[in-house]
């Protein structure tokens, strides 16, 4: 640490980090020709990238917090660029399996022990599964030209750097000060600060000492969904009929409406 | 867990779920592979749902996990027709190439043209050696043994 400290090195070095970022991915996207110099180039870049936002990252207080959080976030993101960047899309699935499980560690760090298995759950176990049912019935054998190739990975690198840019730098000046026009009108932090206010008065508005929704964590969580947010809860359980409906739906006008369009083209009905 | 604070672990949250939407966002600009599509769409409902998380445990409302729980059913219910749309896509033209449909396209939006792509090298793959046991089976040689690529 230098003494002097600057308040542009933060900055600077995200900067740096969100460029890296981005040469990265324009490095390491299918583009044709696999070159071994540009993938360990690229590598170098996300590895400088991840280091670059890794330095500016906000200290969590404790180290074993800290190593928990660094390590699924990492495990989040990388597997997440592997997902973008690799070719096979049987690959891509896998990795993004492994994202979601750095997600899911993510949610638990942050105290969301239901959304974190529950992610897990729906995800790994049922999206990604029936995703990789898709791919084994429609990829053919060996590498299509399609996923040898990207559109426009460089303006859309530079399009990911641009928004993530724009997002750390407002992440970043998220104050600790409440602003006052937007105060959520939540018993739960009327409850924590109450009780803050109570127990330490001195303390600063930065540390808070628990997690006010970690108690009886599931519980509460299903009497707020089934409570506040019960008619929600019916639209969403409709909707998820209407979608079975509509995929089998779909399915079934889909084989009927191919043969009718082959034979007003036709072709020989198959 | 007690003395983790507040802001510092919102502010880290976010920019993970910052991270993950943006790489979402150029994968499903620049792959064309629709699978691949859906997977970077997934990587931004991730994005969002760390975040939203993150911003309930801030400010200790159960908002942000109320709307997680709604993301997981929409992605669901999103996953399952989008999936039905792929193969039938797939059945008409025998491709996962979001190409493949570029004549829906605006009339102001060149034509994707593919350029000849240089042959992937095919190195024989390498498989351990085992140690030699039993009966060596007589191998059927109409039988495909492996594919060349998963």
């Amino acid at each position: 640490m230098t003494p002097v400290f600057d308040p542009f090195l933060p900055g600077a070095i995200l900067a740096g980090g969100v460029l890296a970022a981005a040469a990265s991915l324009w490095l390491l996207l299918p583009n044709g020709a696999e070159r071994v110099s540009s993938r360990r180039l690229g590598t170098l870049f996300g590895l400088l990238a991840l280091g670059a936002f890794i330095v500016t990252g906000r200290r969590l207080g404790g180290l074993g917090e800290e190593a928990v959080f660094l390590m699924v976030s990492l495990v989040a993101v990388v597997a997440a660029a592997a997902t973008i960047v690799s070719r096979s899309p049987v690959y891509a699935a896998i990795w993004f399996a492994l994202s979601l499980l750095g997600v899911a560690g993510v949610l638990l760090v942050l105290g969301a022990q239901f959304l974190g298995v529950a992610t897990i759950v729906v995800y790994a176990g049922a999206i990604l599964v029936m995703f990789l049912f898709v791919l084994m019935l429609a990829q053919p054998a060996g590498l299509a030209p399609y996923d040898r190739v990207s559109n426009e990975p460089f303006l859309s690198a530079l399009a990911g750097a641009v928004l993530l840019g724009v997002l750390s730098l407002s992440i970043g000046r998220l104050s600790v000060a409440p602003s006052a026009c937007c105060g959520l009108p939540s018993r739960a932090k009327a409850g924590a600060d109450a009780v803050k206010a109570a127990d330490q008065p001195a303390q600063p508005q930065v540390a808070v000492a628990a997690d006010p929704l970690a108690e009886n964590h599931v519980a509460r969580l299903g009497g707020e969904l089934f409570g506040r947010h019960l008619i929600a809860v019916e639209a969403a359980g409709v909707l998820l009929l209407v979608a079975l409906i509509g995929a089998i739906a779909v399915v079934a006008r889909g084989e009927a409406a191919h043969a009718s369009t082959d034979a007003d083209l036709g072709r020989p009905v198959r | 867990m007690t003395t983790m604070q507040s802001l510092p672990l919102l502010q880290n949250a976010l920019t993970v779920g910052a991270i993950l939407f943006s790489l979402g966002l150029v994968g499903i600009l620049t792959r064309r592979n629709l699978i691949v599509m859906f997977l970077a769409a997934e990587m931004m409902l991730q994005g969002i749902s760390v975040s939203l998380v993150a911003w309930s445990r801030h400010h200790g409302d159960w908002g942000g996990h109320v709307l997680v729980i709604f993301v997981l059913t929409v992605a669901a219910c999103e996953a399952a027709v989008a999936l039905v749309f792929v193969l039938q896509a797939f059945s008409r033209t025998g491709r996962l190439d979001a190409a493949a449909w570029q004549s829906l396209r605006e009339a102001t939006v060149g034509r994707t043209i593919d350029r000849e792509l240089p042959a992937v090298d095919t190195v024989p793959p390498r498989f351990p050696t085992l140690t030699r046991a039993g009966v060596q089976p007589a191998p059927d040689e109409n039988e495909p043994l492996q594919r060349e690529h998963v």
